[in-house]
């Protein structure tokens, strides 16, 4: 297995259905595109012709959202044999899936669900994402999800959690600065206490997002808005300190046109230029 | 705390009753969103389906699918393969609406069904088969082939579904025929077959020899069978030489 993942920069948006038709017709200006790996495995037809297409202009992506990390019932060995099949085809430039659970004994929720940040769960992801990366024969990246709860029982922080994860399993970071907002905001800590304590060497990308108002004052990470000014500023910092790496526009409802939206990822290449 | 229990209990709250009141706002929100998303997929995949019987009847179906069919796959595109048979249950009196889910399920699996290369009359001509070969031809089917039983003009029901028609009017009962939905090159594709058509046909899909097939349809009905083996061929039911 491969020990390391080689920086790339640049900037680039989800490949969105909506979008199919304009990515087919022309080389659209991103550097890169990320999937969703579940839409495009054990898939054929138009659906794979179309990524088989795309990628033919631009570097792949694939971000899975079942892989389910926290797990102790253990990874879906036939989910990691289609993905592992998907990333053989598309040769992204890597793989990536969230730092939550999602379900268990077949019982999928298709959310990214809450981790206590306990012993129990670290020692948990840490042996799924072994075993994953060693299935997949590559590194991956974790990203850290919005949460809307927290446990009592948790001994450590999220940024400790994912500090001691990258270390212990040899993966890297999807750093996705909406929600590192979103669940500052939610639960009320400093979102650069956040980011300082990332390990510098281990974030590969970094997800933009819109978010929307939820109850009692809570930040729902609904992918179905611009990105808000506080999260603008946050990137900065993030670029300041991480440097340049991959940056990507999540939208995943109310789904723009696409001009829109490259609109929107200029404000991305510009806020990665000026100084925080 | 035990991880495996926490979440066990975490999991049967979101997926719990209203009834049930969350233990907390986080809570509420998960399972709120857990059963937004799966009424999201059902709506995308199952949208004729919701026109024919109406928005507040497609909702009341989906709660109750929801609460009784947890998703058990790693894709949430597999969320609704039992909605049909459900809409069955619940539907008794109004048999083309699971038959219209039943089709449109099959219609989007068949869209991105894993590859199969469609078998053209190109391609098998090109194959030079002699007629020995043609007594032991097997023909796999096409991508997203299946099959059902079906008592009602579904074509029609499907055209005037999607020209916004929603009127009762359009529904015309039919003899029981077969409704058979396949995947040509890239674009799925559904038929009403007779059942005497689909008869002969099913055979091959199961794995029959051409002339297995030949010889169950009976000397005086080989003329016809020829015929409809032409066509099954230019509608592209088949997907290559099996063996």
């Amino acid at each position: 297995m491969s020990e390391t993942i080689r920086l790339f920069t640049g900037f680039g948006l989800g490949l969105r259905k909506e979008h199919h038709a304009e990515f087919l017709s022309a080389e659209q200006k991103v550097d890169f595109v990320e999937i969703i790996s579940e839409n495009f495995m054990a898939c054929g037809g138009r659906p794979m012709r179309t990524l088989d297409a795309v990628r033919e202009r631009h570097p792949v992506i694939m971000h899975g959202v079942s892989m389910s990390l926290g797990s102790p019932m253990g990874l879906n060995r036939e989910y990691l044999s289609e993905l592992k099949l998907l990333a053989d085809r598309i040769q992204p430039l890597w793989v990536s899936d969230h730092l939550c659970w999602t379900g268990i004994s077949g019982h999928n929720s298709h959310d990214l669900l809450p981790l206590p940040y306990t012993d129990e769960a670290l020692a948990t992801c840490i042996a799924n994402l072994k075993l994953a990366q060693d299935v997949l024969e590559r590194p991956l990246l974790v990203e850290n999800p919005s949460s809307y709860m927290t446990f009592p029982e948790s001994t450590m922080s999220e940024w400790e959690f994912l500090r001691v994860l990258a270390e212990e399993s040899g993966c890297f970071l999807l750093l996705d600065v909406n929600n590192v907002f979103v669940s500052s905001v939610n639960h009320g800590f400093d979102p650069l206490d956040f980011l300082s304590a990332i390990p510098r060497d281990r974030v590969r990308q970094i997800h933009l997002a819109g978010h929307s108002q939820g109850p009692e004052g809570m930040l729902i990470d609904t992918h179905d808005a611009p990105v808000c000014a506080e999260v603008w500023a946050l990137y900065a910092k993030a670029i300041e300190r991480f440097g340049p790496c991959a940056t990507m526009i999540e939208r995943d409802d109310a789904i723009p046109p696409l001009d829109e939206l490259l609109t929107e990822l200029g404000l991305a290449r510009h806020a990665a230029t000026i100084p925080a | 705390m035990i991880l495996l229990d926490a979440q066990r209990a975490f999991l049967a709250e979101i997926a719990s009753d209203d009834d049930v009141p969350s233990s907390s706002l986080g809570m509420a929100i998960y399972r709120n969103a857990y059963r937004g998303r799966l009424a999201d997929a059902l709506t995308v995949s199952f949208e004729r389906t919701r026109r024919w019987v109406g928005q507040e009847m497609f909702e009341l179906a989906s709660a109750h699918y929801i609460l009784t069919h947890p998703p058990q796959s790693w894709t949430l595109d597999a969320y609704g393969a039992n909605f049909p048979e459900v809409l069955a249950e619940l539907f008794g009196e109004d048999p083309e609406v699971p038959e219209l889910a039943w089709l449109e399920w099959h219609m989007q699996q068949a869209f991105a069904a894993p590859d199969d290369e469609t078998l053209s009359p190109e391609a098998l001509a090109a194959a030079g088969l002699d007629e020995g070969d043609w007594e032991h031809l097997r023909l796999a089917p096409a991508a997203g082939l299946v099959s059902r039983e079906v008592s009602h003009d579904l074509a029609a029901l499907w055209h005037a579904l999607a020209d916004g028609e929603t009127e009762r009017s359009v529904l015309r009962a039919i003899d029981p025929a077969m409704l058979l939905v396949w995947r040509k090159d890239l674009s799925p594709h559904f038929r009403l077959l007779d059942t005497g058509e689909f008869a002969a046909l099913k055979p091959l899909l199961d794995g029959a020899s051409f002339g297995e097939a030949a010889s169950q349809v009976g000397e005086p009905q080989l003329a016809q069978f020829g015929q409809w083996f032409a066509g099954w061929l230019g509608e592209g039911l088949f997907s290559a030489l099996r063996g």
